[in-house]
Parts: C-alpha cells; sequence; structure tokens
C-alpha cells in the first residue's frame, strides 16, 4: 500500500512541529487533528494518514503491522470520499533554523553503529529488532576540514565532532551526545592514507562511557576526498533517557563511516547532533 | 557458502567483534578493519528501505494532489531514515 496507494514521507517532527514556514503550518495543520497537538512542550510522533488538502484520516502510534494495514486500509476509503479540493503547496521562505545544508565544499559521511554482542537471548519479537538493529546518522565535515583531509591532516574541529557527536548507542533510539568535557583522552592520526587512533570517552558520573581504537581508509583524488571509511570499535557501557535497556555492563560497539553518494535519500538528512542548532554541531 | 570456509568467516567475525578488556584494547587491524566495515552495514534488501519515502511533507503533498493519493506520515522524534 505504501508503494502504490500512498505518498509515503518520513520526518523528524521535531523539525515541523517547530518551523515557522509552510512546511511547519501544513504539519501543524494535519497533527493539529490528532491527540498530539502541544507543538511547544511534547512530541507528536506517530504514523499519521492525511488527504492532500490536509484533512486527517487517522493518527496511531501503535508498531503492530497489522493495525497499521487495517487504518491505512479505511483511511483509503475516507480519502476517497474526500470532497476538498487540493491546490500544491509550494514552499516560500524556508525557516533556515529547520532546514540546514551540508556546509558548502565539505562532505557527507554515512555513519551506522552496531551492537556486537552481549545481549541476553530472547525470543520476544520487539526486543531483537532492537537488538539486532543498526543505528544510522550522517557526519558532516566542514570545506576547511576536507582541505586539511587532503593535505593529509585530520583537523581537531572534525575529530571532536566526530566523537562527540557520532561515537554513541544510537540503536535503540535516540542517544545523549557527549559534551565536550566529556571526551578524556582523543587522538587520530593519518599516515599515508591510513587513519589510526584511539578515543576515551566518559561522563562526570561514570555512568556512561565509550572507550575504543580506530581504523580508516582515507583515499583523495585532486582536491577531493574520494574515499572516507572509518571503523570504530570499543566497549560501551550505560545508556541514555531514549535509549533504555542495553547489554548488561561492557559491551562491545562498533561505528562504521562511510562516504555518502547521494544515492540514498536518507544522504540529505541532517546529523541528529545538528538539531536546531548546526553552528553549534559545526563548530 | 562451504561450510568449512562459513565456519573460519565466523570464528573471524567472532575475534574481531570481542575487543579486548577495556584495560587492554587491542588496535584495530586492516584485517579487523575489512570484516567490521562490511559487518556494520544495513541491509539494503529491509523490507521498509524497499517503500519510496520522501522527506519533505510539502514534497509529498505536491506530489500527493499530482498523482490524486492520500499522504502517510511516518513522523518520529529523530529522523526515521536517520536514527535508529
Amino acid at each position: 500500500m505504501l508503494q502504490t496507494d500512498f505518498v509515503p514521507v518520513a520526518i523528524d517532527q521535531a523539525y515541523q512541529r517547530r518551523q515557522k514556514d509552510r512546511e511547519g503550518e501544513f504539519y501543524r495543520e494535519i497533527a493539529l487533528q490528532g491527540p498530539r497537538h502541544d507543538f511547544e512542550g511534547s512530541t507528536t510522533q506517530g504514523f499519521y494518514a492525511a488527504t492532500n488538502s490536509g484533512t486527517l484520516l487517522f493518527y496511531n502510534n501503535n508498531r503492530d503491522p497489522d493495525k497499521l494495514a487495517d487504518l491505512m486500509v479505511e483511511a483509503l476509503e475516507k480519502a476517497a470520499s474526500e470532497k476538498k479540493s487540493a491546490v500544491p503547496i509550494s514552499m516560500e521562505a524556508p525557516d533556515p533554523q529547520y532546514n540546514p545544508e551540508p556546509p558548502e565544499a565539505g562532505l557527507v559521511v554515512r555513519v551506522h553503529s552496531k551492537i556486537l554482542h552481549g545481549y541476553p537471548e530472547t525470543k520476544d519479537r520487539w526486543k531483537k529488532i532492537f537488538q539486532e538493529g543498526i543505528g544510522r546518522d550522517n557526519f558532516w565535515i566542514t570545506g576547511p576540514e576536507h582541505e586539511e583531509l587532503v593535505s593529509g591532516r585530520v583537523p581537531a574541529t572534525l575529530q571532536r565532532r566526530m566523537v562527540r557527536f557520532h561515537f554513541v548507542d544510537n540503536t535503540r533510539g535516540e542517544p545523549p551526545m557527549w559534551e565536550p568535557g566529556e571526551i578524556v583522552s582523543l587522538s587520530m592520526e593519518l599516515n599515508d592514507g591510513i587513519l589510526n587512533g584511539e578515543v576515551e570517552l566518559r561522563t562526570a558520573k561514570g555512568d556512561r562511557s565509550y572507550s575504543a581504537q580506530l581504523y580508516g581508509v582515507v583515499e583523495t583524488k585532486g582536491e577531493k576526498v574520494t574515499r572516507f571509511d572509518v571503523v570504530a570499535r570499543g566497549l560501551f557501557e550505560g545508556h541514555g533517557e531514549y535509549t533504555k535497556g542495553p547489554p548488561p555492563g561492557k559491551f562491545p560497539l562498533a561505528i562504521s563511516f562511510s562516504l555518502a553518494d547521494g544515492s540514498d535519500i536518507a544522504d540529505r538528512i541532517p546529523p541528529q547532533g545538528s538539531r536546531g542548532w548546526v553552528e553549534n554541531y559545526l563548530q | 557458502m562451504l561450510p568449512f570456509l562459513s565456519a573460519i568467516y565466523a570464528g573471524l567475525l567472532l575475534s574481531v567483534f570481542s575487543p579486548a578488556s577495556s584495560q587492554d584494547p587491542q588496535p584495530l587491524t586492516r584485517d579487523d578493519f575489512d570484516l567490521l566495515h562490511s559487518a556494520v552495514q544495513p541491509d539494503a534488501s529491509e523490507l521498509w528501505r524497499q517503500i519510496p519515502w520522501g522527506i519533505s511533507l510539502l514534497e509529498g503533498q505536491q506530489r500527493a494532489v499530482e498523482e490524486g493519493k492520500p499522504i502517510f506520515l511516518w513522523a518520529m522524534d529523530g529522523h526515521p531514515l536517520g536514527c535508529t
């Protein structure tokens, strides 16, 4: 049904419920008809179906696929009887705070994370999904940092951004990022296209930590980086408010980085760590 | 893959997936890198990735008008395609 009968759209509603432009207005128009419409105070997350004129057909936040499929069938019937005609809404003056673009002359790098083992065995379908999940994000490298990489150096700003915002356990939900003071030690070196490094991250309370080794291959052609394949592997401990249920104690977490080629629509998504304050992410 | 080779591969993965203790983390080798980098990649054949998701609600609305379809909106905290 999603491939043929609906136009499927995926969003981080933390943007749309706040953004001051036509995209935000249209989202709030739909969400306002549902049960979650405290746009400043709390989440409006869930599944929505709406007519192309913005009439809500259903709201649901249940992950049971059978229930969702039933609601979608009903929604198609309701949509067929819709009388209201719709006109395309064009984006005018997009809110810059919620429409960040990748840095000019920079790089977009895909990031994936996986817990390698350590979970107790389970037959619970939903727990198993989380246990086997792969975290995803994008890492933005600025134009000047790109130039430094081409020259064979790994700038400190890139190193800090990489570990603060991407050496996280995002396999079960939105993770807490690392504060600058939580970088206990960090080093990365690039020699003949091979990146080596190590990092230790720890909260002041000691309730969350990650100690990892890095290895990567960085290739350049002319003035451009053409390969940025990096892996980090280490032991992670702890969780955040939205990432509860990790394996007990310290567990192995691996994180991989690869240049995005723009072939995946997810390459256009801003880094999770840049939400609402891209300047802070890029500094 | 032949069972024999499969067992060797599984053994290699297990050693790569088991970092030494936190007191003595072992540096990664080129072989570790090759195995880990390919192992920590999403499966492109996952069903939810076969859906032609858009990431702009207005672009979706424009397409929905053009094609006479309703919109299905997956709205999460953290981008569904970019955070988990």
